[in-house]
């Protein structure tokens, strides 16, 4: 039985990281007051420029490359939706279309359908003296990402609610005129945001392509941005709760795959389906129950006119 | 220059920005003669969408036009209907992400109304694109209620009933309760084929797969617009998307307005699958694949969210699209179309930079001809 809680846990801690720094990515632009619907986009880049990367750099250093990919789309994103208001649910559907065909295109003329050539992955790290406690040993054997990403959620819930930075950064995204009237610059402070949630988007992405595969493909990230937004909306838009919400939903990955590898009899009762919805109906059922009181900040999604009020 | 003529030309200036981009990339993306392929494979992707006028001016049957036109046309329905059931959802003030799940919803109603009850081929295919539109209505529904009671906003949760469909539908039902069962006994991919009675009729023989979905989708389009344009309940319907509070300040049932958009808005996507499944498929496939119910957001913002505009965006996507395929013959990568499509999007995200841009201009010009005298329509934003 322990056997098994570890074996779930340590699927878990090697699957969650990309999701986790994608939603905590979108926590921090949305949070800010602008829509994260462009981060599926932004992994793809940054698992794809990670990959390709890592053919010829170091893997690390690759990594730092998909962060960099993720923090340039991203930055389109800005440019639209900062300085031209443009609608940012259109910018950033518009990001994953490009991102999508655009990846497409330069995989398959490069590499072929079937992906990228196989790159070095991370090295994990072992740490023999945690290995053999119980529980706890599953958390040895990992790359350092999955370290990061059982740090970064602290790290990032502190710095919005306990730093200056943190309070204006919230405030921007709830009364962005308040944050004008004390002299501060509200398209500053979210170009800030924006880039930098691409930053954690796209090394989501490189994640995917550096410890989970060793390489990129054709599908990647396959609807983990999109995850990434529900685990945001089910932490209720701080980075603690999306965490949670993100390492919940790989648990429950996790456990699927173990339950159809080790009791088949279950996929007789509920089918494999049903399953793969549970996630997302799990997200919508939150939602209603929640209802008005799941807190958007309250200038989500509102451009930032100087003259209107 | 109209008022009209303003509003559409960003989109125009758009697509065409996003298709000199594209050719750009085809140029440079090749060793030798990147100019040359790149010229003759846009030559390629046109007589791939409108017909192949040069052959057939130099004898070639009349399949070489009737051909790539029935492809465009039948890509231009489906555009057209998802483009559609995007465009009615924002006219309310809401964001359809959910048409690709309520497409592969209609498309599984029409499925299994057309193989699973029998019926004379006048009554057939009029149920089984009731059957789609009702279930498409009843899952953007859900999106409706979900925002209207509960407050939940429609981008999550069209983007997860999306995956709620999509996992139901491919990993559960097509493959398990309603999978089809072929004569010898043995399983096939997909739902069991539609009877004879319930596929649309084909328009131009066998050698297209053009289908009355097309001209379903045009009469659609054409309704949308005059609904919209010149009803009541339409006015009502764009008044509430304008602005809530004023709506209602006027009388105007806010929540009846925006659930009823929203149901027609998934009907039409519904439709989208049906259109699909009785017109070219012939039963719910393994899976639906191409993501025609996410082309509608582009299609419906490049076509300006008008219902008009929606239907030329479709049909020139339409053609890109069935151009694309022969682009390939020269080596250009199949997701092109897309890729075009994407860009175009982009750019009519800046809307507002084209705006500038243009504003910029008229203002020059009239500034220079006559410095003292303002002209009365220079400063209309």
């Amino acid at each position: 039985m322990l056997e098994i809680v570890n074996r779930l846990l340590f699927a878990t801690l090697d699957a969650a990281p990309a999701l986790v720094f994608a939603a905590l990515g979108a926590v921090l632009s949305e949070r800010a007051g602008v829509v994260a619907v462009g981060i599926e986009g932004m992994m793809r880049v940054g698992a794809f420029c990670a990959a390709v990367a890592a053919l010829t750099v170091p893997t690390p250093l690759a990594v730092v490359g998909g962060m960099l990919a993720g923090a340039a789309l991203a930055a389109i994103h800005a440019y639209l939706c900062i300085r031209w208001r443009s609608d940012q649910v259109v910018s950033g559907i518009a990001l994953n279309l490009v991102a999508l065909a655009g990846g497409t295109f330069l995989l398959e003329t490069h590499y072929g359908p079937n992906g990228t050539p196989p790159i070095q992955q991370l090295t994990a790290w072992d740490w023999p003296a945690l290995s053999s406690v119980p529980l706890l040993g599953a958390l040895s054997g990992h790359a350092a990402p999955t370290y990061l990403a059982l740090a970064l959620p602290f790290l990032l819930q502190a710095l919005l609610t306990r730093t200056p930075l943190g309070l204006r950064l919230r405030a921007v995204g709830d009364k962005p005129h308040a944050v004008a009237t004390l002299g501060l610059s509200v398209p500053a402070l979210r170009w800030g945001a924006v880039v930098g949630g691409g930053l954690l988007a796209g090394l989501g992405g490189a994640v995917l392509s550096t410890t989970v595969l060793d390489r990129f493909e054709q599908h990647t990230p396959a609807g983990l941005g999109f995850m990434a937004l529900a685990a945001m909306v089910f932490g209720r838009w701080t980075p603690l709760g999306a965490f949670l919400a993100a390492a919940f939903f790989a648990f429950g990955n996790a456990l699927r795959i173990g339950l159809a590898s080790s009791a088949p009899g279950l996929l007789e009762l509920v089918p494999q389906g049903v399953l793969l919805a549970l996630p997302y109906v799990l997200t919508l059922l939150v939602l209603t129950l929640q209802g008005q009181r799941s807190r958007a900040p309250a200038a989500l999604g509102v451009p930032y006119e100087q003259e209107s009020r | 220059m109209g008022e009209r003529a303003r509003q559409a030309l960003p989109s125009v200036l758009s697509v065409a920005l996003s298709l000199l981009v594209c050719w750009l990339l085809i140029a440079f993306t090749r060793d030798a003669d990147g100019f040359v392929t790149a010229t003759s494979a846009y030559l390629q992707m046109m007589w791939g969408g409108i017909g192949d006028w040069p052959n057939f001016l130099g004898g070639a049957p009349a399949t070489v036009l009737t051909r790539p036109i029935g492809e465009a046309a039948m890509k231009a329905a489906l555009l057209t209907l998802t483009g559609l059931s995007v465009a009615v959802a924002f006219k309310v003030g809401l964001f359809n992400i959910g048409a690709q799940g309520q497409m592969l919803l209609g498309a599984l109603a029409a499925a299994v109304v057309g193989a699973h009850v029998q019926l004379p081929a006048a009554l057939h295919i009029p149920a089984a694109l009731v059957g789609a539109a009702l279930a498409g209505a009843a899952w953007a529904g859900l999106a409706a209620a979900l925002r209207l009671y509960r407050g939940v906003h429609e981008v999550i949760s069209t983007i997860m009933l999306n995956w709620v469909a999509l996992r139901l539908v491919d990993n559960w039902l097509v493959v398990g309760p309603l999978r089809g069962v072929a004569e010898a006994g043995a399983s096939i991919t997909g739902t069991a084929e539609i009877h004879p009675s319930a596929a649309l009729p084909r328009l131009l023989g066998d050698v297209s797969r053009l289908n009355l979905g097309f001209p379903l989708a045009m009469l659609a389009a054409l309704a949308v617009w005059a609904w919209l344009e010149r009803t009541r309940s339409g006015f009502e319907t764009r008044a509430v998307g304008l602005g809530d509070e004023a709506a209602r300040a006027a009388g105007i049932p806010v929540a009846r307005r925006a659930g009823l958009a929203m149901a027609l808005a998934g009907a039409l996507a519904g439709c989208a699958g049906a259109v699909l499944v009785l017109g070219t498929e012939g039963r719910y496939p393994g899976t639906l694949g191409a993501p025609y119910g996410f082309d509608g957001i582009a299609i419906s913002l490049i076509g300006n969210n008008h219902p008009l505009g929606v239907a030329a965006a479709a049909l020139f996507f339409g053609a890109i699209r069935a151009g694309g395929t022969r682009m390939q013959l020269l080596d250009v990568h199949k997701s092109f179309p897309e890729l075009i499509q994407g860009l175009a999007l982009l750019f009519v995200a800046g809307r507002l930079i084209w705006l500038a841009v243009l504003r910029r201009r008229r203002a020059v010009a009239p500034a220079l001809a006559t410095p003292t005298a303002p002209t009365p329509e220079a400063p209309r934003a």
